[in-house]
């Protein structure tokens, strides 16, 4: 097993000319990151902060103004480092003409596949993505969550060992966003990596072994979800039916151990917990 | 960089896309059936044929209808086929994959040359069909007319038929020239319909200005002549009624002509499209 990075940028910038005048806008400022092999990496940022510019740049899609970035130690700008790579982009768009299968098919061709192996590792995807039923229809009358399903058969139809998306659960119902997360579980067990640009902090910090927050292009805070636990130096115990006798009795309990009670609360359930429960009967419903 | 990295296969499977996309649409399908039926329909104007022979009159309107609605195809089409993938952002996800930049331009080219061919030569076969049963009916109604022979070389109207694919491939070099380097699609189809009128007519230029005019104005049809093709180079139909018809060595050259353009137009389509920022 290698210890070479999955992905290696060091310096990364990108400027944007806006105007007539050429005023410059600096997207990313200076990003340098390595994310190891077989985790999952999560990119967060508010809006505008250049998550998605830094995949496209990884991606060779835009060109950096300055810095580099390697693939699998394989520079970025050349076509042979993205053989390894499947993308999703934020809400993906394909040739609306093809049926599902087409499309597919053409994207696994386009990363090498060929023969029997390419028409095997369709129909794979396709019934690992529940498109089965509608990999003969064309693309342009796929529904939202089906598109994201076809983005991700194409992203992960040739097999690469990182997988990058942007977005992936954007629009999707909570259930759809536990589906994803299982998926992003299973991508990592099978040992790739994953990099995933999202909003959804719930849903990060819950599958990301690594993340990093980027504000105005530049990288203010990278780290494990160990590091996120441990941030605060404080613990939490979540108890049932304790009365006030016994709360009394557990202040003092601490008190003599040198900790301190800071706060006791009724810790409401989180509405998405909730959300899945009342919603989990329909277990054979169109998850997307 | 990956300026020169170049996989055929790849390039082919973009052009299938591409074709199989563009045949999926009514804009080529309206054409086709507008061209042919122009062609078929040619029969009915016999009598505001000008003076000409029949046959050179059906064939003249023919091809005219031909290049005429060939060009809207290809450049509307073109067009459409270029910047659906830019601005339905589907490009992002092909080249996201291991495939090069020229890959991708050459799979568009190749793509839209598919659409210009299928016409072309539907087009061509209309138009020897029309050509074939009218001269059938002549031989029989008016044998006298073909007493010193006259008949037609259906060879050299497939020649004419090829010319003319020709043409509607350099064109659509010059589209996607025009496509890769600007952002607006309206204004790439105003550019190519501008291309195709300075070709069209640049030979009045030429005859004008080339030996007669003044030093600039000969200076600036040369420079015309140099950057932009003379699409009269690829009007073959009126050798083919000629007494020695179309030469292979003529039809060499017109391909040499147009294949040279192709490629200059094709590079600089690559080395623009290389810096665009999807």
């Amino acid at each position: 097993m290698t210890t070479e990075a999955a992905i290696s940028i060091q310096g990364l910038t990108k400027d944007f000319a806006i105007g007539l005048r050429g005023t410059r806008l600096r997207a990313v400022d200076n990003l340098s990151l390595h994310i190891g092999q077989g985790q999952i990496f999560g990119l967060l940022g508010p809006n505008g902060s250049g998550k998605s510019t830094t995949i496209k740049l990884i991606l060779d899609l835009l060109q950096p103004t300055a810095g580099k970035c390697l693939i699998f130690g394989v520079s970025h700008d050349l076509a042979e480092s993205r053989r390894t790579v499947g993308y999703l982009p934020e809400s993906p768009y394909f040739h609306r003409y093809l049926t599902g299968r087409e499309l597919v098919g053409f994207h696994a061709g386009l990363a090498g596949l060929s023969g029997g192996q390419l028409a095997r590792r369709v129909d794979e995807v396709i019934a690992r993505f529940g498109l089965s039923n509608a990999a003969d229809r064309r693309v342009g009358s796929y529904s939202k969550g089906m598109l994201q399903r076809a983005g991700l058969a194409q992203a992960l139809v040739h097999d690469p060992r990182l997988v990058i998306l942007d977005e992936p659960a954007a629009g999707m119902d909570p259930a759809g966003v536990e589906e994803i997360s299982t998926m992003l579980l299973q991508l990592k067990a099978e040992g790739r990596t994953v990099v995933m640009v999202s909003h959804l902090l719930g849903q990060m910090e819950e599958v990301c072994d690594r993340m990093a927050i980027l504000n105005h292009g530049r990288l203010v805070w990278e780290g494990t979800r160990a590091d996120l636990a441990g941030a605060s130096g404080r613990q939490a115990l979540v108890v049932d039916e304790l009365s006030m006798e016994h709360l009394g009795d557990l202040r003092q309990w601490l008190e003599q151990r040198g900790s301190t009670l800071r706060g006791v609360g009724q810790p409401a359930l989180k509405l998405a917990e909730i959300f899945r429960r009342h919603t989990a009967v329909a277990e054979t419903r169109r998850r997307f | 960089m990956s300026f020169f990295s170049f996989c055929p296969r790849r390039a082919g499977l973009i052009a299938r896309v591409t074709l199989l996309e563009a045949m999926r649409q009514r804009l080529p399908q309206i054409l086709l059936l507008g061209a042919a039926g122009l062609a078929v329909g040619v029969q009915g104007l016999r009598g505001i044929n000008f003076g000409l022979p029949e046959l050179k009159f059906i064939a003249d309107l023919g091809f005219g209808g031909m290049v005429f609605f060939g060009s809207i195809l290809t450049i509307f089409s073109g067009s459409h086929l270029f910047y659906s993938e830019i601005y339905g952002r589907s490009a992002v996800t092909v080249l996201a994959k291991p495939v090069s930049r020229t890959e991708f331009l050459a799979g568009k080219f190749i793509g839209m040359m598919g659409v210009a061919a299928l016409f072309s030569v539907v087009m061509t076969v209309v138009i020897a069909f029309v050509l074939y049963t009218r001269e059938s009916t002549l031989m029989q109604e008016r044998p006298e007319l073909f007493e010193h022979g006259g008949r037609l070389r259906y060879g050299d109207i497939f020649a004419a038929g090829f010319a003319y694919g020709l043409r509607f491939g350099v064109l659509a070099a010059f589209t996607l020239m025009i496509a890769s380097h600007v952002r607006s699609s309206l204004y790439a189809v105003m550019a190519s319909f501008g291309v195709l009128l300075i070709c069209d007519l640049q030979y009045l230029a030429q005859e004008a200005y080339a030996h007669t005019g003044t030093t600039p104005l000969r200076l600036l049809a040369g420079l015309i002549a140099l950057l932009f093709p003379d699409f009269q180079v690829f009007n073959l139909a009126d050798l083919a009624g000629a007494e020695d018809g179309i030469q292979a060595e003529q039809l060499w050259r017109v391909t040499g002509y147009g294949l040279c353009y192709i490629a200059a137009a094709g590079a600089l389509a690559v080395f623009s499209f290389k810096r665009r920022e999807i």
